[in-house]
């Protein structure tokens, strides 16, 4: 399963649980009266924490520490070939970009699956965006092409062999949607 | 000002922002019918983009800047029993929002210049390039700086009202570097740090001595006006830029603005008003208006003040979220960006529980409308906030970047089903105040479902195409393929949420007959 409809599927569950609450919030808060007195209906506002307001900001702070570490471990795909790969790129691919035209060294690029493979694109004038899709039209990865004099690069390593569209992922005026290059990358072996 | 005076200028306001939601309402629609290939013979690229430049900076500062305006000029003086600082700054914030606005989306329609809300350097100014008129890009530079124009003076005139005595008549005015300082120190608790320093027991901060409401809007003010002098200071960049390449010998090249530090300035600013308005706004909103309904003491409203203090600081570090896929970012900017707005998972969880909490103590609990649209911001932030926070990670951001995930599920449904709702409740608790008639029931029950689940249908149908693919800001000239079911969902939830609107304006003018409305008006 692709990462992104994992955390989507994850995100599915939870927000169906926050809408429950909502719904069984709004029937509940309009019976009777709770037997607990209301905490903090005084005249001098309590200058602590309420203990479930305490409780509240432990999960919280919990769910922050635990998202992150996830979110920077070597379970997706985008993290692992930024914080935890050790091996240097086997290749690397230069991408130039001018007056909406993208310039690639071959085409099809071809790319052996299982090797980090590094793209440098370069843009002379607009802002653009690079992206890689496969057959289906999901994404695999992109990243923004940030005009010169910057050099935008990213490491990847593909794991399942095929070709693979390139897509500008970023505005840059009204011929946008035509930067649709299909079929130009080209993953053997794995 | 007396208070017939602000109830007719907050009615202007709102009216005036109520015709700038429709507007972005239609432009959403009919970029919607585009966006699946229809229409196309009456709109091509360029047309279909000028509306999706226009469409957030009539839905942001037409809809949801104005609509707060007007309700801010009502109720910050309403609580505070004091005056508005100036009556002249009032009208002129009216009528420097409004003529922004006009010159800004008549330059977009007239001449379809579409930089998009974005403004990447160098798109708004490449005009050899893209072939824009260098005179669009003028109007819209002048649309931009006055409509920030007008969110300053607002900010200033709500600033001098919270932290000033009422103007005397002697002539004596105090300085505005006073107005500064007394908002420097209250907004961040500076005379509480001061007190520790030095010991002092027992002190007790300035921004105690506020209503917890009024602590948010000088709080959000802080963030607003710090966006404002950005947005509007690049609305100058066009200006100054256009003005250079009109003088032939004159002449300035785009090079000379870095598109990298461009960028990191524009984010700052333009994220401010997520945290100032969307947001602390919204927060102060539901601390008013949900004791108020209950006739009860907002839940931990202490800690709640020092939430708006920490959501004002964690602010001001975010904006790398935006740019997590710029990779000649600095790595360390990336992680920061990406721990603070986890951070903000922290400050609006907290917000959420002291309303809810807020409401569980009144039970039995006999909603009204307004209480009945808070609790649907709460699903609206709840459910768009949790996809911000999914989407602003250096990793997940890799696939999630310009997909129809981030302005479907956080944008969209944040500003429509979140915000929004935010403001209808206060629009509905403030009809009363200001026309002396409440509007009707059965009508705002429509008004409710059909705009919050059409909201959420809207946007997670936008977020489900997103995950499979699909980018936002982008046609798809050769067919949708796989998006198109997806996209025929979310026209339906666009529908659902027209058909609210009218429900609304039905009950306005139901409620309020038009001839009277005009009579308030003019």
């Amino acid at each position: 399963m692709a990462p992104q409809l994992f955390i989507e599927l994850v995100y599915f569950i939870v927000i169906s649980i926050v809408i429950g609450f909502i719904v069984i919030f709004y029937i509940l808060t309009q019976r009777g009266k709770s037997s607990k007195a209301d905490p903090d209906n005084e005249s001098v506002p309590k200058k602590g924490m309420e203990k479930g307001e305490k409780r509240w900001l432990i999960f919280l702070f919990i769910v922050v520490v635990v998202g992150n570490i996830l979110m920077l471990s070597p379970l997706l795909p985008s993290s692992r070939y930024v914080f935890w790969l050790d091996e240097e790129p086997k290749m690397t691919i230069t991408i130039e970009v001018r007056n909406y035209e993208f310039v690639f060294p071959e085409n099809p690029i071809t790319i052996p699956a299982g090797v980090p493979v590094e793209f440098i694109v370069i843009s002379h004038d607009l802002v653009y965006g690079f992206g890689v899709f496969n057959k289906d039209g999901l994404m695999i990865f992109q990243m923004q092409v940030v005009p010169k004099p910057y050099l935008n690069s990213i490491v990847w390593v593909f794991t399942e062999p095929g070709y693979y569209d390139i897509r500008s992922t970023e505005y840059s005026g009204p011929k946008h949607p035509y930067l649709y290059f299909p079929n130009t990358i080209r993953v053997v072996g794995g | 000002m007396n208070e017939e005076e602000r109830k007719v200028l907050s009615i202007r306001f709102v009216v005036v922002s109520l015709i700038f939601l429709a507007l972005a309402g239609i432009e959403g629609i009919l970029m919607r019918f585009r966006l699946m290939n229809t229409l196309v013979e009456f709109f091509d690229e360029k047309h279909f983009y000028s509306m999706m430049t226009a469409h957030p900076f009539v839905g942001v500062y037409g809809w949801a800047y104005m609509a707060v305006m007007g309700a801010f000029y009502f109720l910050v003086p309403h609580i505070l029993k004091k005056e508005i600082y100036s009556k002249k700054a009032a009208y002129v914030s009216f009528w420097l929002m409004l003529v922004g606005l006009i010159i800004l989306w008549s330059t977009t329609f007239l001449t379809h210049y579409a930089p998009l809300y974005t403004l990447y350097w160098p798109i708004p100014v490449a005009y050899e390039i893209i072939g824009w008129n260098l005179y669009s890009i003028l109007t819209f530079g002048l649309g931009v700086a006055l409509i920030l124009g007008g969110v300053l003076v607002f900010f200033g005139n709500m600033f001098a009202t919270i932290f000033l005595p009422p103007r005397s008549t002697d002539g004596g005015s105090p300085s505005p570097w006073y107005v500064v300082k007394e908002l420097l120190i209250t907004a961040f608790n500076l005379d509480k740090i001061r007190a520790r320093i030095s010991k002092m027991p027992q002190y007790t901060s300035k921004a105690f001595n506020y209503p917890v409401f009024v602590v948010a809007v000088f709080r959000g003010c802080v963030d607003t006006t710090l966006n404002a002098f950005v947005i509007g200071g690049v609305g100058i960049l066009l200006i100054i830029f256009a003005i250079g390449n009109l003088i032939p010998t004159l002449s300035i090249p785009y090079t000379i603005v870095d598109p990298l530090i461009y960028k990191n300035v524009f984010w700052w600013g333009l994220d401010l008003i997520a945290d100032g308005n969307v947001l602390i706004f919204t927060a102060g909103t539901w601390y008013l208006l949900v004791p108020l309904l209950l006739n009860r003491t907002l839940y931990g409203e202490n800690v709640v003040r020092t939430v708006i203090l920490a959501d004002l600081v964690v602010s001001l570090f975010v904006w790398n979220h935006h740019m997590l896929a710029d990779t000649p970012q600095p790595l360390f900017l990336q992680i920061q960006g990406q721990l603070f707005t986890w951070g903000e998972l922290i400050t609006m969880g907290l917000t959420m529980f002291a309303v809810l909490a807020t409401i569980w103590f009144a039970r039995p609990v006999k909603y009204t409308m307004p209480l009945k649209f808070i609790l649907a911001s709460i699903t609206g932030y709840a459910v768009g906030g949790l996809a911000g926070i999914i989407q602003a990670n250096y990793a997940s951001n890799r696939f999630f970047h310009n997909t129809q995930w981030v302005i479907g599920i956080h944008g969209h449904i944040q500003l429509l089903v979140g915000l929004s709702s935010t403001l209808f409740a206060a629009i509905y608790a403030l009809f009363p105040l200001l026309t002396g008639r409440s509007l009707n029931e059965k009508l705002g029950n429509i008004h409710l479902l059909l705009w919050s689940i059409g909201g959420l249908i809207m946007g997670l149908s936008m977020g489900m195409a997103g995950t499979l693919g699909m980018l936002r800001r982008t046609l798809y000239p050769m067919g949708l393929g796989p998006f198109e079911p997806y996209m025929i969902v979310a026209t339906l939830g666009a529908l659902m949420m027209a058909t609210a609107f009218i429900a609304f304006i039905v009950n306005i003018l139901k409620t309020i007959k038009l001839t009277n409305l005009l009579k308030i008006l003019f």
